[in-house]
């Protein structure tokens, strides 16, 4: 499987041109496949499980209290920070876990 | 600089006139938001506190009223009856419904496929997530309200993602919101002269007709299109009318680097009027915004979609503020859609990457051409309503209705499913052609 990834071969055919940039990065590593743990290893898993977790405990906290919610975010006037505020914070939180998600299932825009 | 300097002093002479357009229409008139306290089924009246006072309220029930009708203790929204009366409640909805596990999966459902359509075409989703609250149980406006408040979080995100690939003009997007906001102004004038003349009804029925009319008209011009492009008989260019229209010479001159277009500014002003209009009136300026980038202003499908996305996160920033003053947005429901809106709208936009200019015209007027069958199904509803036909039977109007909401269902799934197979096919191609040049240079490298 991983021998049929396209990156990986690319990876290993443009090692000579990559190389100083590669051992800034991990000196150790010279083997084909180091690179290809190393090609790997930038699928943002943990970035992915923060914001989710964040992004969970967010919505935790939310539905634990949605009658507070209810009633103070519809009291009209400068309340209407809370509603827009939350959405806003929202997007970025659940935004990136999102974009990590769908980066490590691999699903990526294509490159040029 | 006088270019820069005139667009400023149109901006700051219009604010006045633009205050209160929201996007998405008005809130209602005459209409209080509080909690039932005691009701007396003898008098006929109710007692309510009212949302930010201290002091309760003394309502009276309307003819049409029964007491049961009144919930106590819990957020509501009381329509009241001006004609009849002061204080008299002509109707009362309970704010926020109580959420249950089918309401929550059904709301991160079509709040992903929403967001999908939205990523790729750069609108879509309110045409479906308005009705799909109010079938849960949502009063009109709240529906409305946490709609828009959900739009701008994804629409940023969406955009910027969109930008990130090159496709968003921001530019263009700012100039299209802005005069769109003006458009919503004038578009609620023009329906609220329409219900003053002609009631609830007449209204129904005037949104109806520009509904159905729009989305065939330009639904049906961006299908044909989307056909001729995709069966190779043309070529992708830009449209002859936008040709003509780049060609001519009116200050100021507008110049779209990513659109790659320059263009007066009095051809994009009637484009983001026209939208907001719409707006205004069908809540999905998208639909005639994206054509009107591209076979007006002279922009790609690609382009224009994601351009779209800069307008409907102005536009729906703005909205959120206004509806949040007049607290209507039930938050809940907003951060669910976005659950599932947040991780569509990425994934369309990554589609859009992989795919050809014509497929996002052809899923637009795939949607467009749908949602018009909808809306379309409700005309007989609301022109016997009006006594311009004779009255329906109840069957009639409950298949008529059915169909109406069904078909709304059935154009997020066509879009679901166009952009997926479109987008699988892309990738699939994209890696096979990526691994034929691998295997070619290992060939010379060998």
């Amino acid at each position: 499987m991983q021998q049929n990834d396209p990156y990986q071969t690319r990876v290993a055919v443009n090692a000579s041109k990559q190389s100083s940039k590669y051992k800034s990065a991990d000196t150790t590593a010279t083997t084909d496949k180091n690179m290809q743990v190393s090609h790997r290893s930038k699928r943002p898993v943990s970035k992915m499980l923060l914001f989710g977790a964040l992004s969970v405990g967010g919505y935790g906290l939310i539905f634990s209290h949605q009658a507070l919610m209810t009633s103070t975010y519809t009291l009209g006037g400068w309340h209407a920070v809370l509603p827009v505020g939350t959405a806003f914070c929202f997007s970025f939180v659940h935004g990136a876990f999102a974009s990590n998600l769908l980066s490590v299932i691999g699903l990526e825009p294509k490159k040029a | 600089m006088k270019k820069y300097v005139f667009i400023l002093l149109t901006v700051l002479l219009l604010t006045p006139l633009v205050q209160n357009a929201r996007a998405g229409g008005p809130p209602p008139k005459n209409v209080i938001k509080g909690i039932f306290t005691k009701i007396s089924a003898s008098e006929r009246t109710a007692t309510i506190k009212v949302d930010g006072q201290d002091s309760s309220k003394l309502l009276v029930l309307g003819e049409a009223m029964s007491p049961e009708d009144i919930t106590l203790d819990k957020k509501v929204m009381v329509s009241l009856d001006t004609h009849a009366g002061p204080n008299v409640i002509k109707d009362v909805s309970v704010m926020f419904f109580d959420m249950t596990v089918t309401k929550i999966a059904a709301l991160l459902l079509v709040g992903l496929i929403g967001g999908l359509l939205s990523g790729f075409i750069g609108s879509g989703g309110a045409f479906i997530l308005t009705p799909a609250m109010m079938s849960m149980g949502a009063p009109g406006a709240v529906a409305v309200a946490s709609n828009m408040c959900h739009k701008f979080p994804k629409a940023m995100v969406g955009s910027y993602k969109r930008w990130k690939y090159g496709q968003a003009d921001i530019k263009l997007g700012l100039v299209i919101a802005i005069t769109s906001i003006i458009g919503v102004q004038i578009g609620i004038k023009a329906q609220k002269s329409i219900l003053d003349h002609w009631g609830n009804a007449g209204s129904n029925l005037y949104v109806s007709a520009i509904f159905v009319l729009v989305l065939l008209i330009v639904g049906l011009y961006v299908m044909r299109d989307a056909i001729k492009l995709s069966n190779g008989t043309t070529e992708a260019t830009t449209s002859k009318l936008a040709t003509r229209l780049q060609k001519l010479e009116i200050w100021p001159m507008m110049e779209f680097k990513v659109a790659n277009v320059r263009i007066s500014a009095w051809i994009t002003i009637p484009v983001g009027l026209f939208t907001g209009m719409l707006a205004a009136t069908i809540a999905v300026g998208g639909f005639i915004g994206v054509p009107g980038m591209i076979y007006i202003v002279g922009a790609s499908a690609l382009v224009s979609s994601a351009t779209e996305l800069v307008v409907a996160f102005i536009m729906g920033a703005w909205g959120s503020v206004q509806w949040g003053i007049s607290g209507l947005i039930d938050v809940r429901m907003t951060l669910l859609i976005l659950a599932g809106s947040l991780i569509g709208v990425q994934l369309g936009a990554i589609g859009t990457t992989y795919v050809k200019d014509y497929t996002i015209k052809m899923v637009m007027a795939s949607v467009m051409l749908i949602v018009a069958v909808s809306r379309g199904a409700k005309v007989p509803i609301y022109l016997a309503d009006l006594n311009l036909i004779p009255q329906l039977q109840t069957k009639l109007s409950i298949v008529l209705n059915a169909v109406s909401f069904w078909a709304l269902i059935a154009a997020l799934l066509v879009a679901g499913v166009i952009i997926s197979v479109a987008m699988a096919k892309g990738m699939l191609q994209d890696r096979a052609e990526k691994r034929t040049q691998a295997a070619t240079s290992q060939e010379i490298a060998g």
